[in-house]
């Protein structure tokens, strides 16, 4: 089955690590799709909805507790599932995101074994 | 607060994780005297600050053809000679940025509620961080791949209440 993915950081370098990182996790995707912040991934979301996008949380403009509030309101990606991607660690924080609408949590340093683990799940 | 030589080998280790799981360079103590500014020629500095219970600074020094050589590393390629000085200057912020993460997820058991900022990146010649009075320092000296020196200092004071 095809799916779409969406990156979300404010670092593009930091994009392209993620992609290669996804890359060598094993899962394939036919469409990705970059955006610098919360604002900008939301445009997009409404122009063309993905399955999964991977967040980050601290960006400016919009940040990523801000973006997964409002993605959840847009009827386009109600069934987007959202993966937290950060430095940040604290359960509090991560609380907070998954009852804010986060489908999971990533904690940065990575690796390809990690997000095999937590995209898996919303491959089928 | 945190004993200077805690903090130290906290951020030793926070490097460690950080070089081991994701840059895939080693990553040694040098275990030298403390430096007071960054590697002769071309360099960057990445730094990132932190507020909450203990405020202050993280900065990472080092030259710009380590920095090349970590952002090639990163994103896979052979080499980071083609990188821009902006790719490479993101992935030396990325560098401090993870590295405080998990300093912070360290010492979470005895500051909490550290609010860490977006991370920043200097490059030019002769570059050292300027944090103001009062703070401890914690400085890490480390040798990548046996090549290249990368400092790291913690510039860091108890908040006041």
């Amino acid at each position: 089955m095809s799916k779409s993915l969406m990156i979300v950081d404010d670092s593009a370098t930091m994009r392209k690590i993620i992609m290669k990182t996804v890359r060598m996790s094993g899962l394939e995707f036919d469409r990705t799709e970059e955006a610098g912040n919360g604002a900008e991934a939301l445009e997009k979301l409404k122009s063309a909805a993905v399955d999964i996008v991977l967040c980050d949380i601290n960006m400016p403009e919009m940040n990523g507790v801000e973006f997964v509030k409002q993605a959840r309101q847009m009827d386009c990606s109600k069934n987007t599932k959202i993966i937290m991607v950060s430095t940040e660690s604290g359960q509090d924080l991560i609380d907070n995101l998954i009852s804010s609408g986060a489908n999971g949590y990533i904690t940065k340093p990575f690796t390809p074994e990690r997000f095999q683990e937590k995209l898996t799940p919303f491959m089928n | 607060m945190l004993e200077q030589m805690t903090m130290e080998q906290t951020i030793l280790d926070a490097a460690r994780e950080v070089f081991e799981t994701m840059i895939f360079m080693d990553i040694e103590s040098a275990g030298s005297e403390p430096q007071e500014t960054s590697p002769e020629g071309a360099a960057l500095m990445g730094s990132i600050t932190f507020r909450g219970g203990l405020e202050g600074c993280l900065t990472i020094c080092l030259s710009e053809a380590c920095a090349r050589s970590i952002a090639a590393n990163m994103l896979g390629m052979d080499s980071g000679d083609q990188l821009s000085l902006s790719e490479v200057g993101d992935a030396v912020g990325e560098v401090a940025n993870m590295t405080m993460g998990s300093i912070k997820h360290r010492i979470q058991n005895t500051y909490n509620d550290l609010q860490v900022s977006i991370p920043t990146v200097v490059s030019g010649r002769q570059l050292f961080p300027m944090p103001g009075e009062d703070f401890t320092r914690g400085q890490v000296c480390t040798t990548l791949d046996e090549i290249f020196p990368v400092t790291f200092s913690m510039y860091y004071k108890q908040a006041q209440s």
